[in-house]
């Protein structure tokens, strides 16, 4: 089988076999990302917004 | 005391750093970039000089955009970004020092040999092989001061733009390394231990790649934190961003063989890499509506704000080139405009548009929060995001007309397609010249807003005060119950355990002789059966396992090499397979002689490679053009493959002994006597210089190192048949009335020109009876 997959035309499978598990985990993800809960992802889109920007400190090495 | 509070100064020196390099390596790699489009419009300005001559600046050009450029830009987005998502200064001032330091050293190092002629002959990969070490050595500096960042921090959830920054890490060095192996031969030369179909797939395997994880990954992170900033609103659909991440980085592996589409490459890689790119629009276009869409009911912002022009601008270009690529992967599409500078504004829509444009709003959002100073003049950052637009679209506008003219021209055939419309190459440079001046002012363009960007900065920073961010954070960050997940449980959790089993059959399947390709579907049917059965069961256990995955950086980071690391080996192992001699049908290279090796070198050295390549695709023009198209046994020797991936002239792979050795001399001291109107430099140096021959000895025993069948010689051996062939040579030029020392570079390559397309044939195979 090997032999003839890779010196003969028998692309089709691989191909298709390649795509279908791609597409499995582009699926698996979708579903996974779509049942994350509500709270879950508001808390991951508020990360960049900490309180960071208190009063900076000058830089001693400047 | 997990109630007591510190204050945590973040490391923002470093920071500031890497913006400033960014802006210095942006516009020296823009003039460089202008200068080299000058060169093709204008033959005079290669000035006769090695060091300036087209074929070794444009690797300075592409390096310098590529890793000084972005990559500066890159890591002072990454640096500021993670210390403040993960509320913790980064872990080693030291490591963040040597990072600084290693990476620019490196890039001084890569402008010094690049227009030295000191070259590996691979695109993006052509620094030497000292140099490959060091950029390995710092990439692990960078690795280690991230990773170890991660395990101090504060904030126990990994934002999706830390994800990305993981992925771009792992990726980056498992691309760089498998694509840099190389046996030295010298101490500023070396010979990849790829060639031929297995050399051009792991290079555009690692070049696609470079495109994915250098210049794409790490500016998604950035732009998924810096976007939402500039915005002051959150991401429009974190869900988005997660879809976003996995399915790029799972499917961006597989696409490199669209660089190849219709050359000797096996025709299921072409499928797969056609296929893949295709699937690519998705994700693409999901992460580009996701930035986009952050700025709803921002959008009046964008009247006055410069940072969130530069950014909406940004992301629509990617939307643009991450439609066009796999647009330009289907085959039908491909044959028209590979090799031309359709790719070329392709790639430009991309590193201008998507690249250029978020590292100018970064810098411009950067700077007054490093500073503690307001920009020096928001008119002129607004000035330089037009002045940048219309450079930008001048740019492709012109490459996407000169590249369907180009592909259109050259393709053309008539008497019902026995006939080339257009048989003399010059005509179709001829015909895009006013494309390619209009492109030289696009970029010079793009180059100006730079400038403008770089006086703002220095502006801005004259006499301010450089600051660094603080936070209050709890001094013992609290992990949350029950979080933590072990190696033992990524490695033989469920969904691991099945996924592997599910590949490791489906490759059985594939692969396996009879028997074991039957246990491989069996065992793949069996898989999927069993998770729709556990899954109403255990389908919490197995959510919660990928929850854990989200708040654990190491499990996180090995699942993802591994991601990325099935898709490289799936279309790597079998090509290596493939390209032995024994498994060569129809003709086998015949090895080159020691004259013709070294003429090779001088060809790589010179950068040939970049505007002539050297594979007849099968197509019916390039046949009409070139002759028969190529076969993948007529390079298996080839270390580094000399493929090519644009004509800016003529395909070489069948020029050896269509033109005298007169015609090829004549052509390189001045190619327009031989060609009027040619835009070709000219190599004086090449009639100049005598060939250094004692590194051949060496270079020959790593060849045969490699696998190439040379017998045993000596270095007295060599050097007598160099000496012999280049006498030859020369007697054949004095009798066609010029004077050349056999001992001159110019008569190795012409002894390597005229061997380009000799092979042997190879006879049919027969099957042993039963």
């Amino acid at each position: 089988m090997f032999k003839r997959l890779i010196l003969e035309d028998s692309s089709t499978l691989y191909v298709i076999t390649a795509f279908v598990t791609a597409a499995t985990v582009f699926v698996s993800i979708t579903w996974r990302a779509v049942r994350m809960p509500r709270a879950q992802i508001e808390k991951f889109a508020q990360l960049p917004f900490a309180p960071d920007s208190t009063l900076p400190h000058h830089d001693p090495h400047a | 005391m997990p109630d007591k509070k510190i204050t945590i100064e973040y490391n923002d020196r470093v920071v500031r750093q890497f913006l400033l390099a960014t802006v210095i390596w942006g516009l020296v790699g823009m003039l460089v970039g202008v200068l080299i489009a000058a060169q093709l419009n204008f033959w005079q300005l290669n000035f006769a000089t090695p060091w300036l001559t087209w074929g070794r600046i444009r690797p300075l050009h592409t390096n310098a955009v590529i890793f000084a450029f972005v990559g500066n830009m890159m890591f002072a987005g990454v640096y500021y970004s993670t210390q403040r998502l993960v509320k913790a200064r980064l872990a080693s001032d030291f490591l963040s020092s040597l990072h600084f330091w290693g990476w620019q050293l490196i890039i001084v190092a890569a402008a010094i040999t690049l227009p030295l002629g000191y070259t590996r002959g691979k695109e993006y990969a052509e620094l030497i092989w000292p140099i490959n070490i060091a950029v390995v050595l710092i990439w692990v500096v960078f690795a280690v001061n991230f990773f170890w960042t991660l395990a101090r921090r504060r904030e126990p959830a990994l934002y999706v733009a830390l994800w990305f920054y993981i992925a771009t890490i792992v990726t980056v060095a498992m691309l760089y390394i498998v694509n840099h192996l190389s046996i030295p031969t010298g101490l500023l030369h070396s010979y990849p231990v790829f060639s031929g179909v297995q050399d051009a797939l792991v290079q555009w395997w690692y070049g696609h790649n470079a495109v994915a994880f250098f210049l794409t990954t790490p500016i998604l992170g950035i732009m998924y934190y810096f976007l939402p900033k500039a915005a002051e609103r959150p991401v429009y659909s974190y869900r988005l961003s997660v879809v976003h991440f996995w399915s790029l980085v799972f499917v961006y592996i597989w696409a490199g063989p669209h660089h190849l589409l219709n050359t000797a490459l096996p025709g299921w890689l072409q499928n797969l890499g056609m296929t893949f790119s295709l699937m690519l629009w998705a994700p693409s276009w999901g992460g580009m509506l996701n930035g986009l869409l952050t700025l709803r009911g921002a959008w009046h912002k964008l009247r006055t704000d410069p940072v969130l022009k530069f950014f909406a601008a940004a992301v629509t270009f990617y939307g643009m080139a991450t439609f066009e690529g796999p647009l330009l992967s289907i085959k039908s599409v491909n044959a028209l405009a590979h090799y031309t500078d359709w790719i070329i504004g392709h790639v430009h829509a991309g590193t201008l548009g998507w690249n250029g444009f978020m590292a100018a709003g970064m810098i411009y959002w950067l700077l007054p929060r490093l500073w503690n100073k307001p920009l020096y003049s928001t008119a002129l950052a607004n000035l330089h995001f037009w002045i940048g637009t219309v450079g930008i679209l001048l740019y492709v506008a012109a490459m996407w007309t000169s590249g369907i003219t180009q592909g259109l021209m050259l393709n053309a055939t008539t008497e019902h397609g026995t006939v080339l419309a257009y048989p003399n190459f010059l005509d179709t440079l001829n015909t895009i010249r006013p494309m390619m001046l209009m492109r030289v002012i696009g970029g010079g363009l793009y180059l100006a807003g730079w400038v403008v960007l770089a006086y703002n900065f220095y502006r801005t920073v004259r006499g301010a005060q450089p600051v660094n961010g603080t936070i209050e954070v709890y001094e013992e960050a609290p992990a949350p119950a029950g979080s933590r997940l072990s190696l033992g449980a990524t490695f033989f959790g469920a969904p691991t355990v099945f996924a592997v089993l599910a590949v490791g059959f489906a490759t059985m399947w594939m692969l396996g002789s009879d028997l074991v390709s039957t246990a491989g579907l069996a065992g793949a049917v069996a898989c999927l059966i069993a998770c729709v059965a556990l899954l109403p069961s255990r389908g919490g256990a197995w959510t919660g396992w990928y929850e854990k995955l989200l708040l654990n950086a190491l499990p996180f980071t090995l699942l993802t090499f591994f991601a990325v690391v099935a898709g490289g080996l799936i279309q790597i192992i079998p090509t290596m397979i493939v390209q032995q001699a024994q498994n060569v049908e129809d003709r086998i290279q015949v090895p080159y002689t020691p004259l013709e090796l070294a003429g090779r070198d001088l060809y790589v050295r010179e950068g040939c490679y970049l505007c002539h390549s050297q594979m007849i695709r099968t197509l019916v023009p390039d046949i009409l053009r070139y002759g028969d198209y190529s076969r993948l046994g007529e390079s298996i020797y080839d270390h580094p493959f000399q493929w090519g991936s644009k004509r800016n002239g003529p395909d070489l792979a069948r020029v050896g002994g269509k033109y005298p050795n007169i015609w090829h001399l004549r052509h390189l001291e001045n190619p327009r006597a031989i060609s009027p109107g040619s835009n070709m430099p000219t190599y004086p140096w090449l009639l100049a210089n005598d060939l250094d021959v004692s590194v051949l000895p060496s270079k020959i025993k790593v060849q045969r190192m490699l696998g190439v069948p040379y017998g045993p010689l000596s270095a007295q051996q060599i050097f007598d048949q160099v000496d012999d062939q280049a006498k030859g040579i020369a007697k054949d030029l004095r009798a066609a009335g010029a004077y050349i020392a056999p001992e001159k570079e110019v008569v190795a390559l012409i002894a390597y020109l005229q061997t380009l397309g000799k092979s042997v044939p190879v006879p049919p195979k027969t099957n042993p009876t039963p």
